[in-house]
């Protein structure tokens, strides 16, 4: 099968994060009813999602200034 | 009536154990815990079995990836067979080994590995309220 190294192929994260997610809440969960763990599950699959972007943001911003900003700086830099 | 095996409190556990890795969520299931059992065992094969179509058997490698395997191994015994046919080399690879196939079969393990502690706690705290009581 092919993945490709584009920014779709990122989405192969979500189905991960939901196993991640289902089957810790599993384990933790006291008694499992449908809804309740439904719930419980999205929470963490949501929250995982919004550390994974926010982290990717930053690392994109770093990235961004390292390469862009930062070396035009120091290249008219008053030093 | 003799004792129960179960009074063995050590021995339990170590069967506990050793089920919950022989079958994702076998643990569980011997602890009548039946529908947590199930959502483990069909999470776990199934991303295990993805991470398997994505990467082909090429994703089992105990020679050259020996971190990744040590998680894989987590999924249950039964992927050191499929580790031995990975090492003789007779095997189509029709995807990239690594990448995605990888990460997918050694999360799958590295769950299953959380199922397998959580099991031996449950069946842990279990005897020691039947103890107690």
């Amino acid at each position: 099968m092919r993945v490709g190294t584009d920014p779709i192929s990122m989405l192969w994260l979500l189905p991960l994060v939901a196993t991640i997610s289902i089957v810790y809440k599993s384990t933790k969960v006291g008694y499992i009813r449908p809804l309740p763990f439904a719930k419980e599950t999205a929470g963490l699959f949501g929250s995982i999602i919004v550390f994974i972007v926010v982290a990717a943001t930053i690392l994109y911003l770093l990235a961004w200034a390292v390469t862009g900003p930062v070396p035009a700086l120091l290249d008219k830099s008053t030093f | 009536m003799g004792p129960s095996w179960k009074d063995n409190h050590a021995l339990y556990l170590i069967v506990v154990g050793a089920v919950a890795w022989l079958v994702p969520g076998g643990g569980h299931f011997l602890l009548t815990e039946r529908k947590r059992a199930a959502i483990m065992f069909a999470f776990i094969v199934l991303t295990f079995l993805v991470g398997l179509y994505v990467g082909s058997i090429g994703v089992i490698d105990p020679v050259n990836a020996k971190p990744w395997y040590a998680a894989q191994v987590m999924n249950s015994p039964l992927v050191i067979l499929l580790g031995q046919v990975a090492a003789s080399g007779n095997y189509p690879v029709y995807g990239r080994a690594g990448e995605i196939g990888q990460i997918y079969t050694s999360v799958a393990g590295l769950l299953n590995l959380l199922c397998v502690v959580n099991a031996i706690y449950v069946a842990h705290q279990r005897t020691v309220e039947e103890t107690k009581a």
